[in-house]
């Protein structure tokens, strides 16, 4: 028995020493300052043979794919990196570099990250970012920062600081054997839930918060009233009016609208299985992946309605304490190539929009570019880019999810 | 020696669960008040006067205690009546095997099982459609993301119905349950009283110190309430994250302020099931004596 405890005791000591030596601090690794001061030879060489920390989204098994089958052997080979990819976005990011802060940590775990503009907002409001890089890389001459919908993100300008990635639209997906006619606008929407009740919602998350802010943008006056930093006095004009219009709305949603899915998924797997006649994608390719992947019925079809969708471009962000913002910069410079961005926005791989402005590539890349297979189940995106409108800033966005909590779901 | 092992025992279970525990606490505490984060700009108690104002914060802390109290209420009680009236059920056989698998399941893998069976489009409305119970699968009641937490209840209380059901029968089997019924009978108990005034209070406060951990547990369960909840009314674990990984990152010391609060209530109802524990105890054993002069 005494053997028995002593061995216990044994064990928990070395469990103990282990969780100690696994707390202590990251000595041995380099912390690159100067990467800015180096020439691109000297980056690349510096990052080669290192290992480089990607936390991005992994919920769709498309981009997983083209992530782990094509980007991570192709920087193994190209430029002697191994890209170690771990799962989290948004507020994962941000909590991580947030606890790494007040903790007081030199180096952090995350070289690079997967971020948008609600995300740029928050983790330059800790500080958390390294910058501006992005003009230093190579690739950044094809880049289209021209775009506002590219070179600004949530109406901050992106100084530098974060590379643009993809570029993509909001849509609503519909099941066109079901609805032959969908809604173009507030009012037609409204008819449409009124005459088929529990069959529309919106998500709590990102989409659904891109059509609260498409209505409001509407009700304020259409595209551009509200760009430019955050009016509170213009939120608080127009706010009551969208509340009130969604108020109309609820109860005939689904659910009635006492509840709303936590996200885009549950949303598909509803609209999948014949509960909603509608879903929404911040992706206007995704309904082609859906299909592709069996998942959606051939009779779904992408559109933006004539009051418009948010368009906006996801980035590539280096955090402020990287131990490895070279192998960063390299990896960044790789997925901002047209090689890169070419097989991204093929449908079968993964349908993202480039970033790159397609003209200013060499003579190939832009026979390549207009090649690719266009979509089925979705309006081209220059139809879809009539109907864009910019993302507003964040604060509308932290504004519109606290009282759509406080005057929609809370109140019944 | 032997004493020594203690000691050293004991230290090592403080360092490794108590201390990080409190220090977490702590931490919890100071980011609420505003000392520490790195946005915080010095003492408030402004975060802590919000989540006491806030209706969400008390109508989670009402919804975590209910859906806690009816999903273990129905899962004890049915574990009881079953050992009870069949003790012997869950001893020998397949029965005695296959009774520890759902203990297995993850709570989020039990969580997208009740979806899939329960929700308007899962098998059951499905099932009632066919059958013309329904007009069409919207008609199939809001069980899943409802208002009355039907299928979180529904999934804690499969999760803790084979749990209990072992606890019991282990109890019944080691805790001299035959030989009490044996004396109950004996003395002209019939098989009724026996079964209902002697054994199921028994096995019931002998494990009272078992089902309030358990209802904490359930209390701050997260995977299952965030897949079939409804977010107007939400569990306590739900409200907190939501605070803590929204858009707004001045609602964090909201987050740990909610966290602070429920930590201590949890370790006040957790401390105050043990005296209860050894009271019913005690009481117990006079039940047990006037059971058997009757």
């Amino acid at each position: 028995m005494k053997t028995g405890t002593n061995k216990a005791c044994c064990i928990l000591l070395l469990a103990l020493v282990g969780f100690l030596a696994g707390c202590r601090g990251d000595a041995g690794r380099e912390v690159t300052e100067d990467v800015l001061a180096l020439s691109w030879e000297q980056v690349e060489a510096s990052a080669r043979g290192t290992t480089v920390n990607l936390m991005m989204w992994p919920g769709d098994p498309l981009i997983n794919a083209y992530m782990q089958g094509y980007v991570r052997p192709a920087l193994k080979e190209q430029c002697g990196i191994e890209l170690a990819i771990a799962g989290g976005q948004g507020s994962i990011i941000v909590q991580n570099l947030m606890a790494e802060l007040q903790a007081g940590k030199a180096e952090s775990e995350l070289d690079l990250m997967w971020i948008n503009g609600e995300t740029f907002y928050q983790l330059r409001q800790i500080d958390a970012l390294f910058g501006p890089w992005t003009g230093r890389l190579p690739n950044a001459q094809y880049i289209d920062f021209d775009n506002p919908f590219i070179g600004i993100d949530f109406q901050q300008p992106v100084d530098g600081y974060e590379c643009p990635w993809g570029n993509v639209q909001m849509a609503f997906i519909y099941d066109s054997l079901k609805v032959p006619d969908p809604p173009e606008n507030r009012e037609e929407l409204f008819t449409f839930v009124q005459n088929n009740p529990g069959r529309f919602t919106i998500d709590n998350q990102f989409t659904g918060l891109a059509f609260l802010k498409a209505c409001l943008i509407d009700i304020a006056g259409g595209a551009g009233v509200l760009n430019g930093p955050f009016n509170e006095e213009k939120y608080l004009t127009y706010a009551p009016q969208l509340w009130a219009y969604i108020r109309q709305l609820k109860p005939y949603l689904w659910k009635e609208g006492r509840t709303f899915p936590e996200g885009v998924a549950p949303m598909h797997q509803m609209f999948a299985n014949g509960e909603l006649w509608f879903t929404m994608s911040y992706n206007d390719n995704e309904v082609d992946n859906k299909v592709l992947q069996g998942l959606f019925p051939e009779s779904a079809r992408a559109y933006a309605w004539e009051v418009g969708t948010i368009q906006n471009s996801h980035f590539l962000g280096i955090s402020r304490n990287s131990p490895n913002k070279a192998g960063a910069m390299v990896v960044s410079n790789f997925l901002a190539s047209p090689e890169a961005q070419y097989k991204k926005q093929d449908p079968a791989v993964w349908g993202d929009g480039t970033v790159l402005a397609v003209d200013k590539l060499p003579e190939e890349w832009q026979d390549k570019f207009r090649a690719l297979p266009s979509r089925r189940y979705a309006p081209t995106r220059a139809e879809m880019k009539e109907k864009a409108l910019m993302e507003l800033a964040p604060e509308y966005m932290i504004r519109l999810a606290e009282d759509f909590r406080k005057e929609i779901i809370q109140k019944n | 020696m032997q004493k020594t092992s203690t000691y050293i025992g004991l230290g090592l279970f403080l360092a490794l669960t108590a201390i990080p525990l409190l220090l977490g606490i702590g931490y919890a505490l100071l980011f609420s008040l505003g000392l520490t984060g790195i946005l915080s700009e010095g003492f408030t108690l402004e975060h802590w006067r919000a989540v006491l104002r806030s209706a969400a914060f008390w109508e989670s802390i009402v919804f975590s205690a209910y859906v806690a109290l009816v999903s273990i209420g129905m899962a004890v009680s049915l574990a009881l009546f079953v050992v009870v009236r069949r003790p012997h059920t869950f001893e020998k056989g397949p029965l005695s095997f296959f009774i520890y698998l759902p203990l297995a399941l993850p709570a989020i893998v039990m969580a997208f099982f009740i979806f899939q069976m329960m929700s308007k489009a899962g098998f059951l409305s499905r099932l009632a459609f066919q059958l013309g119970l329904t007009r069409s699968l919207g008609h199939f009641p809001d069980w899943v993301n409802g208002q009355y937490g039907i299928g979180i209840i529904t999934a804690h209380f499969l999760m803790a119905l084979p749990f209990f059901l072992i606890l019991y029968t282990q109890m019944y089997r080691h805790e001299g349950m035959r030989a009490l019924m044996q004396q109950a009978y004996t003395l002209g108990a019939t098989r009724r009283q026996a079964a209902w005034r002697v054994a199921a209070p028994a096995l019931f406060r002998r494990s009272f110190a078992t089902v309030v951990l358990y209802l904490l547990f359930v209390m701050g369960s997260y995977e299952i309430p965030l897949l079939l909840g409804s977010q107007s009314r939400q569990m306590v674990s739900v409200l907190t994250i939501q605070k803590l990984q929204r858009f707004n990152l001045d609602d964090i010391p909201q987050a740990y302020t909610i966290s602070v609060l429920y930590s201590m209530a949890v370790i006040v109802l957790a401390l105050s099931s043990l005296p209860a524990y050894k009271w019913s105890g005690r009481k117990l054993f006079n039940r047990s004596r006037t059971v058997l002069k009757e």
